[in-house]
């Protein structure tokens, strides 16, 4: 799966506000909801909880990646958002995380979603893309990071 | 009409009791292919021996029939059918790579046997026929060239049931047999030319012959590089129909029309059924095709095999007994040592050598349809033509228990195949308490790939791996007793890493659930309790 099919600038944020974990969640949920890419908040924001109770999604370095799969979604919907300053997301490393990619897709629906979720975690492996990730001010310096 | 057809019912049914029933005997009792049971059951129940026996009213059920061959044209067509079926999955069988890796070798130790083996044939005629003066005599042409040809359909299928298929002597075999089949054919047009103006008494035309020529060796290089190109982009469209049994329909259908068209180029339908199932074998459904397609094959490949059975004339062998046997004999050497010697020079040791001389020496198809062509053009008479079937009987009953015995023992390859650059590769793996554990989280691990849109299959000859493949993603997926191991390309890592975890986290849930509930061996106490509960209801 292309991430240029996926994201767009419309579903960026570079400047998140929240300082909790459910807050930033329900950010990223906004810009979908604001996009049309989703409708049932409620059952969303309860999926990505979940799957947050289970074991938190912030990996390392200050990358999170909030993910679930849900009936609310027909195709896999993304979206991403800065927050430079960070904040407690429960991280592996203990660290506060900076970047979040949220990914929601289908249940019951052959297709490459966690191959998306490698895709784009790999382009923020290394030190050098998160920094220019963090410096950015509009999404389209984010898209360029992701070679878009 | 209808007659026909109910006496072709009648002789499919008596052919597949039969050949399946001697194919179990050979292969269960007597340990030999499947083959030649149904190659011997065909001669047994032809119109040469039981076949010719009425049946009251009926008549007998395999009457001789006018012509080269002698069955019905009906039972012809089916038994065409089941040779198409089976090159396209010994073609869908054959590992592309490996087959591209070895075709130089191939065509060294096809041309090897072709040549070799030709002037040993026709050279034989020319000492032995007091008839025949030259080798350019048509009848010399002819039986040099029946020499040549190899049975692809009978090598496959032994290669197939001892699953060495992709071994370096396999692809060879393959690859040599299929390039003998093109040049055989290839050389029956440029014999078909010399005799038919030999006969005639004209001077022979090279111009049109080598363009027949060039005509089948173009329809087979334009064929084997647009199949390797296209199928891939072939199948990712038929993906979309998002049912396997379809694609599977549809790339037999593929088959069957380049099958046609390889006829109408001057070559033998079988080999474009063998391109366009070696286009397919590359793709991520190539196992998927396979199984669908060898489902349906298994009910006409015995009918190919038992009707080449039928084919056998005794009563035309019985005159040139003598000639035939000497004949076969020196058949027998042209391809042992005409492929067996080429190989020694392109890597192969004595064992891969002989493996490949005996791989190459079942005669088949196409040498029917060379002795079939020189009889019905009159270069060769009813005798010659039984000295041709004679070689093919011999050699094909000869051939599998050779081929089978030679492939016991090591490597018949001098280097080693070389593995994928194993520095590129990692290696995953997870511990878990029991083996019945690792087994549960196995097929869950399973499921999440297949929910990727990735497609599984056993590794053949393995009880504990599985290749899991989506168009160029690979994974080697395998289990040591309660290990968990899976294999890729380091570039794919994070993605396993993920897939991994997140099997791991819905197991968490499946656990916890279980921890939920209550006293299962309550539950089973209850299911015992009840057991006998009906009966004692009635017994008040």
């Amino acid at each position: 799966m292309k991430i240029k099919q996926i994201l767009s600038p419309e579903l960026i944020s570079t400047s998140l506000k929240s300082t909790t974990k459910e807050g930033i969640i329900g950010e990223l949920l906004d810009i979908l909801i604001a996009n049309k890419k989703i409708s049932d908040r409620e059952a969303v924001l309860a999926a990505v909880m979940e799957r947050e109770r289970k074991m938190s999604t912030g990996i390392q370095h200050g990358v999170a990646i909030p993910h679930a799969k849900t009936k609310a979604v027909k195709e896999l919907v993304a979206c991403i958002g800065l927050k430079p300053e960070g904040v407690d997301f429960d991280a592996l490393d203990g660290e506060p995380s900076r970047i979040f990619i949220m990914t929601l897709s289908p249940i019951d629906r052959v297709g490459p979603h966690v191959q998306f979720l490698a895709e784009i975690s790999m382009v923020i492996q290394t030190d050098k893309a998160r920094q220019q990730l963090l410096q950015a001010k509009t999404p389209q310096e984010v898209l360029t990071v992701f070679g878009l | 009409m209808a007659h026909e057809m109910m006496f072709l019912a009648l002789q499919l049914g008596v052919i597949l009791v039969v050949a399946k029933f001697s194919g179990w005997i050979f292969s269960r009792k007597l340990h030999q292919p499947k083959v030649l049971g149904e190659l011997v059951a065909g001669m047994l129940i032809g119109p040469y021996v039981l076949g010719a026996v009425p049946l009251g009213s009926l008549g007998p059920l395999f009457p001789l029939t006018g012509g080269t061959i002698p069955v019905s044209p009906e039972l012809y067509g089916i038994a065409t059918i089941g040779s198409i079926f089976l090159l396209f999955t010994s073609g869908l069988e054959t590992d592309l790579p490996t087959f591209l890796r070895f075709s130089g070798k191939a065509s060294v130790v096809g041309l090897g046997g072709v040549i070799f083996s030709f002037l040993l044939g026709a050279g034989v005629t020319v000492l032995l026929h007091p008839e025949v003066h030259s080798i350019m005599d048509p009848e010399a042409l002819f039986l040099g060239t029946i020499c040549t040809a190899t049975s692809i359909g009978i090598t496959a299928r032994i290669l197939g049931e001892t699953k060495k298929i992709s071994t370096p002597e396999g692809v060879t075999i393959l690859a040599a047999a299929v390039l003998d089949d093109v040049i055989s054919i290839v050389l029956l047009s440029v014999v078909v030319g010399i005799a038919s103006v030999e006969m005639g008494g004209g001077s022979i035309a090279w111009s049109t012959i080598g363009a027949v020529a060039f005509k089948a060796v173009g329809f087979w290089a334009i064929c084997m590089v647009v199949g390797i190109f296209a199928a891939p982009h072939l199948t990712k469209r038929m993906k979309k129909l998002e049912s396997l049994s379809v694609m599977a329909e549809i790339s037999f259908g593929l088959a069957l029309l380049l099958a046609g068209l390889s006829e109408m180029a001057g070559l033998a339908m079988i080999i474009g059924a063998y391109i366009a199932g070696l286009s397919f074998s590359q793709t991520d459904v190539s196992m998927e095709i396979t199984e669908r397609v060898k489902a349906v094959g298994d009910y006409f490949i015995p009918v190919f095999f038992a009707v080449m059975g039928m084919m056998v004339d005794f009563g035309a062998i019985v005159t040139v007994l003598g000639f035939g046997l000497l004949f076969s004999l020196i058949a027998f050497i042209g391809k042992l040592v005409g492929c067996g010697l080429p190989s020694l020079f392109v890597g192969f040791n004595l064992r891969g050598a002989l493996r490949i001389g005996a791989g190459m020496l079942p005669r088949g198809e196409v040498t029917l349809i060379v002795a079939g062509i020189g009889l019905a053009s009159g270069a060769i008479g009813p005798d010659m033509f039984g000295v041709a079937v004679m070689t093919m009987l011999l050699a094909s009953i000869a051939a599998p228990p050779i081929l089978v015995q030679s492939f016991q023992g090591g490597s018949g390859y001098r280097k080693e195949l070389a593995e994928p650059e194993e520095a590129d590769m990692i290696t995953l793996e997870l511990e878990f308490p029991s083996e019945r554990a690792a087994e549960f989280i196995r097929r869950s691990i399973s499921d999440a790939f297949r929910a990727e849109g990735f497609y599984i299959r056993t590794i053949e000859g393995s009880i504990h791996s599985w290749q899991i493949r989506n168009e160029d993603m690979i994974f080697i997926l395998k289990r040591h007793g309660s290990v968990i191991e899976v294999h890729g390309k380091q570039q794919q890592e994070a993605f396993v890493r993920l897939l991994l975890t997140e099997t791991l986290v819905d197991l968490q849930e499946f656990v916890d659930s279980l921890k939920s509930m209550e006293q299962p061996e309550m539950m089973g106490a209850g299911l015992l309790i009840n057991m006998f509960a009906r009966q004692q209801e009635s017994d008040r």
